[in-house]
């Protein structure tokens, strides 16, 4: 069937670069980024089957738009690869039909879905995020415009980078990539440094930017309780409040509540000059 | 500036922190720190647009979105209270006992928003039946947009419009254990924003990196940047023991998942 229109392999990814940064736009409960997942196939699905006066193409054009409904949530840089390689396999179904089976197209995305945003967020949130406003807090606490530009030029250039070459690895290589990616172990390299560096940045900003100190003396302000805990260990107060809101939350309390812990009982420790 | 020119100026700002994420990916420009800053930048109040970022900033450093969860929106509570810091002189510290409640308030409408959203999905599903596969692609990228604009425009309007003169009423009767308590809290929630952040991040046998970093920035001053590029360069060499041993685990080595670095608890 002769009815696949040709564009150009940079215009097609830069169609999946633009629309994965656009999946969240219409993010909800139900199904999360379906719609998003349907706006980044559009083009590819158009393409497929332009003819909207032929019943059977017709027919198959709702199957596919029907299809790119469902369920779907990952972070929007790594769904760059998920819709390049979803176009590639819709691409080839509706040259031949007979090549693979179309419910294949959301099996493969929806076991990407789990390890590409456990990667992307991790990356991007928990790694990219964490250092370049980490970096921008301190200097912009020293009045310097430095810190918001430096944060954003921090995050916007991976960004770029991991959506482009992941549009185009997921169009291009697409399976037989993916394969090797697994097969190689790179997937469990690039968790294992990612998690030991963003653990890591975590703990150096438990020590740099909580700074809670305890006022409380004994002795008639002869005996300052915050320099003996200082003499043990710098920022023993902050690891403490960390390691408590860290236990409460494995211990399954509820986001709402332990809002209110954080607030009420601050406002209690304060009163009772326990905590600064 | 008049106040509804102001009230505009930043709603705007609002609306463009928001379409970050539906846009772009989430290029960080929705964060406290950008978010604040821009308003003191339209507003012309830069030095007080920094001080309330960074402190608005510190507090939402760990809350992720991630999935189903929807954390506190301090994003928007960072650009009200950076509007209230520059439009009324209040210090970064004041402005910040603002933040709190209407990000308490924002959270709570975004639940309502993404809940209407839903029902878009429905109607798309109805426009690909019919055939209006334009109109079903619309409720994405058009409306989608409109709802998630208005979700941000609505509140930061009201509040800098209607609010300047009454949350400044309301902000010199707050009494100072208040302000105290509430500065405490702030520091409370850094640490449970930090606390939710390993709780996803944290694995089996994980947990001596967390104290290594801790540890070099408490004992030895480190800032984040230095102690992460220790990170790096630790991982990458504990890298090389780790995988080392692929070959002899796919010729039959007696336990495939051993893994010298783990712990045996859990």
């Amino acid at each position: 069937m002769a009815t696949t229109k040709d564009v150009s392999l940079r215009k097609k990814i830069w169609q999946f670069f633009w629309r994965s940064w656009a999946i969240q736009d219409s993010w909800n409960y139900e199904r999360q980024m379906n719609m998003g997942f349907l706006y980044g196939m559009v083009p590819t699905l158009d393409r497929c089957y332009p003819d909207e006066s032929d019943p059977h193409q017709l027919e198959r054009k709702k199957e596919a738009y029907r299809r790119h409904m469902a369920f779907y949530n990952c972070t929007p840089q790594t769904s760059a690869f998920v819709l390049g390689l979803s176009a590639s396999m819709e691409e080839s179904y509706a040259k031949d039909p007979a090549s693979l089976d179309p419910d294949s197209i959301n099996a493969v995305k929806t076991s990407l879905m789990g390890p590409l945003s456990g990667i992307g967020d991790s990356f991007f949130q928990g790694t990219i995020r964490v250092i370049a406003f980490g970096l921008g807090v301190q200097l912009a606490q020293q009045g310097s415009i430095l810190g918001p530009i430096l944060a954003m030029v921090i995050s916007i250039i991976p960004s770029v980078l991991i959506t482009w070459f992941a549009a185009k690895l997921g169009y291009q290589g697409g399976h037989q990539y993916l394969q090797k990616l697994q097969s190689g172990n790179m997937m469990d390299k690039v968790m294992y440094v990612c998690g030991i560096v963003g653990l890591m940045a975590v703990g150096g900003m438990i020590a740099t930017l909580i700074g809670a100190t305890t006022p409380a003396t004994f002795s008639e302000g002869t005996l300052v309780i915050q320099d003996i805990l200082d003499s043990i260990m710098p920022q023993m107060i902050p690891l403490a409040l960390t390691g408590i809101m860290y236990w409460l939350i494995k211990r399954g309390v509820k986001t709402g509540w332990l809002l209110v812990i954080a607030i009420v009982g601050g406002i209690v420790l304060s009163a009772l000059g326990v905590l600064a | 500036m008049d106040t509804l020119v102001s009230a505009f100026l930043v709603g705007l700002v609002g609306v463009f922190c928001m379409l970050d994420s539906r846009l772009l990916g989430r290029l960080n420009f929705e964060q406290p720190l950008i978010g604040a800053t821009l308003v003191g930048v339209v507003l012309g109040d830069v030095p007080t647009g920094l001080a309330v970022g960074a402190a608005v900033e510190l507090i939402s450093m760990g809350l992720v979105s991630v999935g189903a969860a929807v954390p506190p929106d301090m994003v928007l509570g960072g650009i009200v209270a950076s509007a209230f810091a520059c439009l009324t002189g209040a210090s970064a510290e004041t402005a910040m006992t603002i933040a709190i409640p209407v990000a308490v308030l924002g959270q709570l409408l975004g639940v309502v928003f993404r809940s209407i959203i839903v029902f878009l999905g429905h109607i798309a599903d109805g426009a690909i039946e019919e055939g209006h596969f334009k109109r079903a692609y619309r409720m994405h990228i058009v409306w989608g947009t409109v709802l998630y604009s208005l979700m941000y425009f609505l509140p930061i309007f009201v509040a800098v419009y209607a609010g300047t003169d009454v949350v400044q009423a309301v902000v010199n009767m707050i009494p100072d254990w208040l302000t105290n308590g509430l500065n405490v809290a702030s520091k409370i929630l850094t640490a449970y924003g930090l606390a939710l952040l390993l709780s996803m991040m944290i694995n089996k046998g994980m947990t001596v990196f967390l104290i290594l970093g801790f540890m070099l920035a408490s004992y030895l001053g480190l800032s984040v940047i230095a102690v992460s590029i220790f990170g790096g360069i630790l991982a990458l060499i504990l890298m090389g023991f780790k995988f080392a041993g692929g070959q002899l685990a796919t010729a039959g080595a007696a336990d495939p998942d051993y893994d010298p670095l783990e712990d045996d608890d859990e």
